[in-house]
C-alpha cells in the first residue's frame, strides 16, 4: 500500500477533526483554545512519519519513479486518482514539511479568533499544495491546483492585515484567471489526444506521447506556462504578489512565498519542459528574458520598499527569475540550479516572512523607518534576521549561493550577456538585505519595546533547524542535486537517466 | 383521435389533477396547510410517477409527447427544484397570517405542470400551451408578496408584458413553420436555398426561447422581475423555467448540427449573454439581482456546450443543468432562511457583513454554493464549468473559449465579493441574529450542500445515476439522448 494517497488527504482530515475539536470546545480557557493548534502539529508529526517511510522504506514499485498509486475516480472521463513521486516531488515535500512546522510553531499559535477555522484552512491550503507536486493525471493536478487558492484566499481575507479584502482578490483572480488558461490546455491536449487514439485520459505519461503540430504544442504550452508564471511569478503577472505577501498573516505569507511560489516552479519543469520538451526549447530565449527581467526588476523595486513585508516580496520575484532562468536554460546544471535555489529560497524567505512577522507583532508597524536598531533589545531575533538576511542575498556557503551559481553557470555558457545582467542583480540584492538589515537591526533605536520579549530558545532552535538545512545546501549540495533531478517520463523501464535536455 | 393522442408521460397527468383537487379544496375551504400539504404531495407523486406513462408510445411525430431520457431527466431536476421552492417557500407563507395565500401552492404546481409540459412535448402546441401555463401561473407568484405589494405588482407587469411580446414572437415563428411544412412537429423546418421562409420561422422560435431564456439581448426583464418577486419565486424562474426552456430548446434542435444559418446568431448572443450577464453583475448590492445577472451568464455557458455537438456534449449538459440547480437553490434558501430572521427579503449585501462570525454555518454554505456557481473545486460547478470547457474545446470554439475565460474571470470578481463582505469587519452584524426554528430550510440547505460538495468529488457517481446510460467514452459517449425511448 503506498503511502501517497495518505500524505495527501491527511492534512484536510486533520484540518477538518483540528476545527470541529475547536468549534466543540468554547470553554474559552486558553488551553482549550489551543487543542486546533496540537491536532495540528500531530498531523504534521504523522505527516512527517509517512514521508520518512516513504523516503527510506522499500519500494515496491519499479522504475525511475519512487512511488505511484493509482485508482479510477471519474471512469466516465478517464480520469483517475494517480499521484507518483520522482525526487523532485520528493525534494519538493521535505521542504513543504520543514517549512510548515516553523510556521505552526511559531505564527499560528498566536491566532486566537477562530483558531479552529484557521489551521482547517491551513492544513487544506497544506493538501493542496502536497497534491499539486504529486499528482500525475492531469485533471487531479488541476483539481488540487484550484484546490489551494480558496482557502488561501480565506486566510488572506480573514485574517491579514488592513488592505486585506483587495489583496485577496486579487490574487485569487490573477491565479484564477490564469489557471483557467492552463484548464484550456489541458484539454486541448486531451482532445488531441482523443483524436488519435480513441481514448480519452488526463494520464500525464500517457499524454506525454502525443503528437502535436509545433503551433498547437506552443499553443498548449503557453497556456500551462502562463498559469506556472503567473505563480511564480514572473514580472508582467506578478502584480498581486507584494500585495498578497504583505497583507497576509503571518503563516500564510510563510506558505505563499515558501510553498505556493514553488508549485508554479515546479510546473514549469514537470509540464513546460517534459512534456513539451522541444517546444519548451523554441520558448527558451522569451522566458530567459522575462526572467533576466524578473530578477532586475523585483531587485530594483526591493531596493526602494521601506514595508518589510514588501521588500522581501519584491526579492521573492527577484529570487524566482533565477529559478524561471535556470530552467529554461535547457542543460541539467541550470535545472538543478534552479531546484536548489527553490529550496532555499523557500527556506530563507520563509523564515524571513516569520521574522518580519515577529516584529510586526510585537511592535505593530511594519516601515523600517519605524523600527530601526533592535539589536541592542532583541539580539536573538535580530541575529536571525541578519542570517537569513545574508543568506537569500546569496553569499557562499548558504542554499541561494548554490543555486543561484548554479543558474550563472548554465546560463553563461547559452548567452554571455544575459548572464552578466543577472550578476546585477546580484549587486542589488546584496544592496537591499544590507539596507534592510541596516535600518532594522543596526540603526540606532527608534522605539523602545514595550512589553515584548525576544525569542525564546525554544524559538531560535526551530529557525536553528533552518539554519543548518541552509548551511548544508550551501556546503555539500550533491546529494540534494542528485536527488531532486525529475525523474523521465516513461513509466516502466528505467531509462538513461535525467538526460532531458542535453 | 383521442385514443392516438393518449400517450402521456404519468407526470401531466398526476400534476393536473393535482391542480383541480387543489382548486376543489380551496373553493371548499381555505386552509393554507392543507393547500401546502397537497401541493408537496402532488409533487411527490409526480416524482414518483416518472417512469411510467398512460396509452403506448405513436410512431415518430404523430403523438403530443415522447417520454424519453432527456425529457425524464429534466423533468426530474424541475420537479425536485420545485420541491425545493415549495419548501422554501413554506415557512415564508405561515408566517404572515393576515394575508393566506392558499393559492400559492396551486401557482406553483400549475407553474410545474408547465414546465413538465415543455420538457416531454414533441409538438408545438403542447409546447405553446406549456409555456403559457408557466407565464401566467408565474405572473400570479410574482404578485404574491404582501409586504412589497408595489414592487411586486410592478414586477408581475414587466414579466407579463415582456412574456407576452416573446410569445408572439414565438407563436409567429410557430406559424410561419407550419405554413411551410404543414406539420406541427417539433423540430426546425428544413431550411433549402431558394425559401427563406423555413430560416425566418426558425429565428423567430430562437428569439422567442432566447426571451424566455433571458440571453442577453434580450435580457432586460430578469433581473427586474426577480427582484421584485418573493424569493422562492425568484428561484424558481431562475431555476425551473430555465431548465424547461432549455430543455426544449435542446430537443427542438436535436443532437444533430443546428442549422448553419443560425451559427451566427448564436455566435453573437453566446458571447453578448456571457459577457453582459457577467459584467452588468459587477455592480449590483442586491444579492437577487446579482444571482439574476449570473443567472444569464450561466445561459450563456450553457448555450457553449448547446452549440457544440459532439460526444462530450450531452454529458456536460446533464451535469450543467444539475450543478447550476443545486447550487443557485442552495443560495435561495439561504436568502430564505436570512429573510424569515429578519422579516423582509434582505437581500441587500451589504447587510450581510460579518455572517461568518454571527451566523457561521449559512455563512459557510453560502460560500461553497458561490464557489460553486463560479466554477471553483470542491463544488459540483468545478467539474460542471470543465466539461462545457471541454465541449469547446472538441470543436475548437476558441472564440468562446476565450470568451468563457473573460466571463468566468469577471464572474469570480463579484462571487467573491459577496464572500469577502460575509467575512467583513466582526463587530457589526446587520442583520439581527435570530435563530429562526425552520429545521426544513435547514434540512434544504444541508442536503443541497451535499449534493454540491460530493457532486463535486465523485461527479462520475451523479452522471449514470440520473442518466442511467453506461457509455464509455471509447465507444462515442451518448449518441442520442433525446430521441431515445425509455423502456421502462
Amino acid at each position: 500500500m503506498s503511502p501517497l494517497p495518505a500524505l495527501v488527504l491527511l492534512p484536510l482530515l486533520g484540518g477538518a477533526v483540528a476545527w470541529l475539536a475547536d468549534r466543540s470546545s468554547t470553554t474559552g480557557t486558553s488551553s482549550a483554545r489551543k487543542i486546533s493548534w496540537r491536532i495540528t502539529l500531530m498531523v504534521l508529526t504523522l505527516e512527517t512519519v509517512l514521508l520518512l517511510i516513504t523516503t527510506f522504506g522499500q519500494h515496491s514499485y519499479q522504475g525511475p519513479w519512487l512511488d505511484h498509486f493509482s485508482i479510477p475516480w471519474i471512469p466516465i472521463m478517464g480520469i483517475s486518482f494517480q499521484l507518483d513521486m520522482d525526487g523532485l516531488s520528493l525534494s519538493l515535500l521535505w521542504l513543504t514539511l520543514i517549512l510548515s512546522f516553523p510556521c505552526v510553531l511559531l505564527a499560528t499559535r498566536k491566532i486566537d479568533t477562530n483558531a479552529g477555522a484557521f489551521h482547517f484552512l491551513f492544513l487544506a491550503a497544506l493538501t493542496g499544495i502536497t497534491g499539486t507536486f504529486l499528482a500525475t493525471d492531469l485533471f487531479l493536478f488541476f483539481f488540487l491546483w484550484e484546490l489551494m487558492l480558496v482557502p488561501m484566499f480565506v486566510l488572506i481575507s480573514a485574517w491579514g492585515h488592513e488592505d486585506r479584502h483587495r489583496a485577496a482578490i486579487r490574487f485569487f483572480l490573477f491565479t484564477q484567471g490564469s489557471g483557467l488558461l492552463m484548464l484550456l490546455s489541458i484539454l486541448g491536449l486531451v482532445i488531441t489526444h482523443y483524436r488519435q487514439t480513441d481514448v480519452l485520459t488526463f494520464d500525464y505519461f500517457t499524454l506525454a506521447h502525443t503528437h502535436l503540430s509545433s503551433f498547437l504544442s506552443m499553443v498548449l504550452m503557453l497556456g500551462f506556462f502562463i498559469a506556472f508564471a503567473v505563480k511564480l511569478p514572473v514580472v508582467p503577472v506578478h502584480v498581486w504578489l507584494p500585495a498578497a505577501h504583505t497583507q497576509a498573516p503571518t503563516a500564510a505569507s510563510v506558505l505563499l512565498a515558501g510553498l505556493m511560489l514553488k508549485t508554479g516552479g515546479y510546473g514549469m519543469i514537470r509540464f513546460n519542459l517534459m512534456l513539451f520538451p522541444e517546444t519548451a526549447l523554441r520558448f527558451a530565449p522569451v522566458a530567459m528574458g522575462l526572467g533576466v527581467a524578473g530578477i532586475l526588476y523585483g531587485a530594483w523595486l526591493s531596493c526602494a520598499q521601506n514595508d518589510v513585508k514588501r521588500l522581501i516580496a519584491y526579492s521573492s520575484i527577484s529570487h524566482m527569475g533565477f529559478v524561471m532562468l535556470g530552467i529554461f536554460t535547457g542543460s541539467n546544471t541550470g535545472l538543478q540550479g534552479a531546484i536548489v535555489q527553490m529550496l532555499a529560497h523557500g527556506l530563507s524567505t520563509g523564515a524571513l516572512f516569520l521574522i518580519a512577522g515577529s516584529i510586526q507583532d510585537r511592535l505593530h508597524t511594519r516601515d523600517m523607518a519605524q523600527i530601526g536598531g533592535l539589536w541592542a533589545s532583541w539580539p536573538r531575533l535580530s541575529s536571525a534576521g541578519l542570517f537569513f538576511a545574508v543568506a537569500s542575498l546569496g553569499m557562499p556557503g548558504f542554499g541561494n549561493f548554490t543555486g543561484e551559481f548554479l543558474v550563472l553557470l548554465a546560463t553563461w555558457h547559452v548567452n554571455s550577456i544575459v548572464a552578466a545582467l543577472t550578476t546585477a542583480g546580484l549587486v542589488l540584492a546584496a544592496i537591499y538585505s544590507l539596507r534592510m538589515v541596516n535600518r532594522i537591526f543596526l540603526a540606532p533605536t527608534r522605539t523602545p519595546p514595550l512589553h515584548a520579549t525576544d525569542f525564546s530558545i525554544g524559538q531560535m532552535s526551530v529557525l536553528g533547524v533552518l539554519m543548518v538545512l541552509l548551511v548544508l545546501l550551501g556546503v555539500h549540495p550533491q546529494p540534494v542535486m542528485t536527488l531532486s533531478l525529475p525523474s523521465s517520463l516513461s513509466t516502466a523501464a528505467p531509462s538513461s537517466g535525467g538526460d532531458y535536455g542535453q | 383521435m383521442i385514443t392516438h393522442d393518449l400517450f402521456l408521460p404519468l407526470p401531466l397527468p398526476i400534476l393536473s389533477l393535482g391542480t383541480m383537487l387543489l382548486l376543489g379544496s380551496i373553493a371548499w375551504h381555505r386552509s393554507l396547510t392543507r393547500s401546502l400539504a397537497i401541493g408537496f404531495f402532488t409533487l411527490v407523486l409526480a416524482l414518483g410517477g416518472l417512469n411510467y406513462h398512460l396509452g403506448s408510445p405513436q410512431v415518430e411525430g404523430a403523438s403530443l409527447f415522447v417520454h424519453d431520457r432527456w425529457g425524464n431527466y429534466t423533468a426530474l431536476l424541475i420537479l425536485l427544484s420545485s420541491l425545493c421552492i415549495l419548501l422554501m417557500s413554506w415557512r415564508d407563507l405561515h408566517h404572515d397570517k393576515t394575508h393566506p395565500m392558499d393559492e400559492y401552492p396551486l401557482l406553483l404546481v400549475l407553474g410545474t405542470l408547465g414546465a413538465i409540459t415543455m420538457v416531454f412535448s414533441t409538438n408545438y402546441l403542447p409546447f405553446f400551451l406549456g409555456v403559457e401555463i408557466q407565464a401566467l401561473s408565474l405572473m400570479g407568484l410574482v404578485a404574491s408578496r404582501p409586504y412589497y405589494f408595489a414592487q411586486a405588482t410592478e414586477a408581475s407587469m414587466k414579466y407579463l408584458i415582456l412574456s407576452g411580446v416573446s410569445s408572439a414572437i414565438l407563436l409567429f415563428g410557430i406559424g410561419l413553420a407550419y405554413a411551410t411544412t404543414g406539420s406541427l412537429y417539433f423540430s426546425p423546418p428544413p431550411a433549402s436555398p431558394d425559401n427563406t421562409i423555413p430560416a425566418i420561422a426558425t429565428i423567430m422560435i430562437l428569439v422567442g426561447v432566447f426571451f424566455k431564456l433571458s440571453a442577453v439581448p434580450f435580457h432586460m426583464w430578469l433581473p427586474d422581475v426577480m427582484e421584485g418577486s418573493p424569493p422562492p419565486v425568484a428561484a424558481f424562474m431562475a431555476v425551473v423555467s430555465k431548465i424547461a426552456i432549455f430543455s426544449s430548446l435542446v430537443r427542438y434542435f436535436g443532437t444533430e448540427e443546428t442549422p448553419v444559418y443560425l451559427h451566427g446568431i448564436l455566435f453573437t448572443v453566446i458571447i453578448l449573454t456571457i459577457l453582459g450577464g457577467n459584467i452588468l453583475a459587477l455592480r449590483q448590492t442586491n444579492l437577487i439581482r446579482l444571482l439574476a445577472y449570473s443567472s444569464i451568464a450561466h445561459v450563456g455557458y450553457l448555450l457553449i456546450a448547446f452549440f457544440s455537438p459532439g460526444q462530450l456534449r450531452s454529458e456536460a449538459i446533464t451535469l450543467y443543468l444539475a450543478a447550476y440547480a443545486a447550487s443557485t437553490l442552495g443560495i435561495f434558501a439561504i436568502i430564505c432562511a436570512f429573510s424569515w430572521a429578519e422579516n423582509s427579503n434582505g437581500s441587500h449585501i451589504p447587510k450581510w457583513k460579518g455572517l461568518f462570525y454571527t451566523r457561521p454555518f449559512l455563512a459557510t454554505t453560502l460560500s461553497l454554493m458561490l464557489l460553486s456557481l463560479a466554477g471553483i473545486p470542491p463544488g459540483i460547478g468545478f467539474f460542471a464549468k470543465f466539461e462545457v470547457a471541454a465541449t469547446g474545446v472538441e470543436r475548437q470554439q476558441t472564440l468562446l473559449l476565450a470568451t468563457l475565460v473573460v466571463g468566468s474571470i469577471i464572474g469570480l470578481y463579484y462571487y467573491l465579493y459577496v464572500i469577502r463582505t460575509l467575512m467583513g469587519a466582526q463587530n457589526t452584524p446587520s442583520l439581527p441574529v435570530k435563530e429562526g426554528h425552520s429545521p426544513e430550510l435547514t434540512t434544504l440547505i444541508v442536503v443541497l450542500t451535499l449534493i454540491v460538495v460530493v457532486g463535486g468529488i465523485f461527479p462520475a457517481r451523479m452522471i449514470p445515476q440520473v442518466l442511467p446510460s453506461p457509455t464509455s467514452p471509447q465507444n462515442g459517449l451518448i449518441n442520442d439522448p433525446v430521441h431515445e425511448p425509455e423502456n421502462s
